[in-house]
């Protein structure tokens, strides 16, 4: 992955319209991009497409990037992630009725240390945040790595989890806030500038 | 309701950048954010704390072919940053038109107009093309590099350069035009190597252009006069249409 410095110093001159530094941007980012958008699609194909319409946002909306919101890789992921999202909500009737043919998605769906827990466990580690963590229980890590990698709403975890709605909402609630507390305990502002 | 009261600020905001915010409360919350700085902070502070789940996740590498038509939409059509000019009402039509479609790369589509001539040159705000040629020249592999087009009885030729060509210092990019019966090539002026430019052209348009099929540039020592001959190989080529 770029450094954030990398990225901090390209964003400026896509918001003047430099195609170098977009590309560059592009280039440094798209894979992990991508990745984060397959996670949630499912489907290369789609994925790809969210990436590209991403990145007319990016070249279009670069002027709006702003450090005192969110580091540079965190506007970008978000970009996609919302992309990716919406999406996967305005396709889901269409998915339903068709098979997941994608061998990517199958490949991935075979490969435990690709689902969602253990992408989770492995962020925590790499944010050492782990231990810290480690007072959440493990449907409370489900259900908040369902939402994130897999882009599911409340009533669709509670669903895969086989839990209550509220109870879903609740082990989300929680799970965010022992997020928040020990990224702070932590120091941790990976992303950030400032 | 009030988007901005703390304690709900924080609970939206978190589960926007979750994403388990859903549906119209989603888009009611988009909206709020983009006029409410407090709100875009809040969000952005989640952001900030997700993103290091993202840490973990594979990456893959996408297709060449994404970012092909990234740069296919977004630098060979008009957009707001790219260079205006009498280009880009051209090019906003040919990306929704012609470039995404069947004929891509090397032919465009023709418009019915039903502007007078004697309208050249006022022509009313329209969602119209007035009646032009227009040329879209290929290189060697294929790739659009250069549009040309020019009024039907104007008398300037604008070009357009959508990626750049390579000019040897002390040389000139020479265009031609090649009519349709095959006789002799003539010169119709020099080309910038990139971005944009103007050829001012001997004649209007209808009478140069009434029975040319393709247009082609070489590079040359030095600005072709009429009766040059091109000296070497074309460097770009395409047909040239009537766009009416």
């Amino acid at each position: 992955m770029p450094t954030n410095e990398d990225l901090a110093a390209l964003l400026p001159r896509v918001a003047l319209g430099d195609r170098a530094a977009f590309e560059g941007v592009y280039r440094a980012t798209c894979a992990h991009l991508l990745g984060v958008a397959f996670r949630i699609l499912n489907s290369r194909e789609r994925a790809e497409e969210v990436l590209q319409e991403a990145f007319m946002n990016v070249w279009h909306g670069a002027g709006g990037f702003d450090t005192s919101v969110a580091g540079p890789m965190t506007w970008l992921i978000n970009i996609v992630r919302n992309k990716a999202i919406d999406a996967l909500r305005s396709g889901r009737a269409e998915r339903a009725s068709t098979l997941a043919l994608d061998e990517e998605a199958m490949a991935v769906a075979a490969d435990a240390m690709q689902q969602p827990q253990v992408l989770f466990e492995r962020s925590l580690e790499k944010l050492r945040i782990t231990g810290c963590m480690g007072g959440l229980g493990a449907s409370q890590r489900q259900a908040l790595a369902l939402a994130y990698y897999r882009g599911m709403v409340h009533t669709e975890i509670a669903e895969a989890l086989g839990a209550p709605l509220g109870t879903v909402k609740a082990w989300v609630r929680r799970g965010l806030d022992r997020l928040k507390d020990c990224l702070e305990a932590a120091g941790v502002r990976q992303d950030s500038l400032a | 309701m009030n988007y901005l009261l703390p304690e709900r600020l924080d609970r939206l905001a978190r589960e926007y950048a979750l994403g388990t915010l859903a549906g119209p409360a989603r888009r009611r919350f988009e909206r709020v954010l983009r006029n409410a700085p407090a709100a875009m902070r809040a969000v952005g502070a989640w952001q900030e704390r997700l993103s290091g789940l993202a840490g973990a996740v594979p990456p893959m590498q996408p297709g060449e072919s994404v970012w092909r038509a990234l740069e296919q939409r977004l630098f060979t059509t008009s957009s707001p940053r790219a260079a205006s000019g009498p280009l880009q009402w051209l090019g906003g039509v040919l990306s929704a038109r012609a470039l995404g479609g069947v004929l891509a790369g090397a032919f465009l589509c023709a418009v019915l107009l039903r502007l007078q001539p004697g309208l050249i040159g006022m022509e009313p705000q329209s969602e119209v093309l007035p009646q032009s040629y227009v040329g879209l020249l290929i290189d060697s592999a294929g790739k659009p590099t250069m549009l040309a087009s020019s009024k039907r009885h104007g008398r300037l030729m604008t070009v357009k350069l959508l990626q750049p060509v390579e000019i040897p210092a002390g040389s000139v990019a020479q265009l031609w035009a090649l009519p349709a019966d095959g006789s002799a090539a003539f010169p119709v002026g020099v080309v910038p190597g990139s971005g944009t430019g103007s050829v001012a052209l001997a004649d209007t348009s209808e009478k140069l252009f009434f029975k040319v099929s393709r247009l082609a540039v070489s590079i040359e020592a030095a600005p072709a006069k009429a009766g040059d001959k091109p000296s070497g190989d074309f460097v770009l080529s395409g047909h040239c249409v009537k766009l009416w």
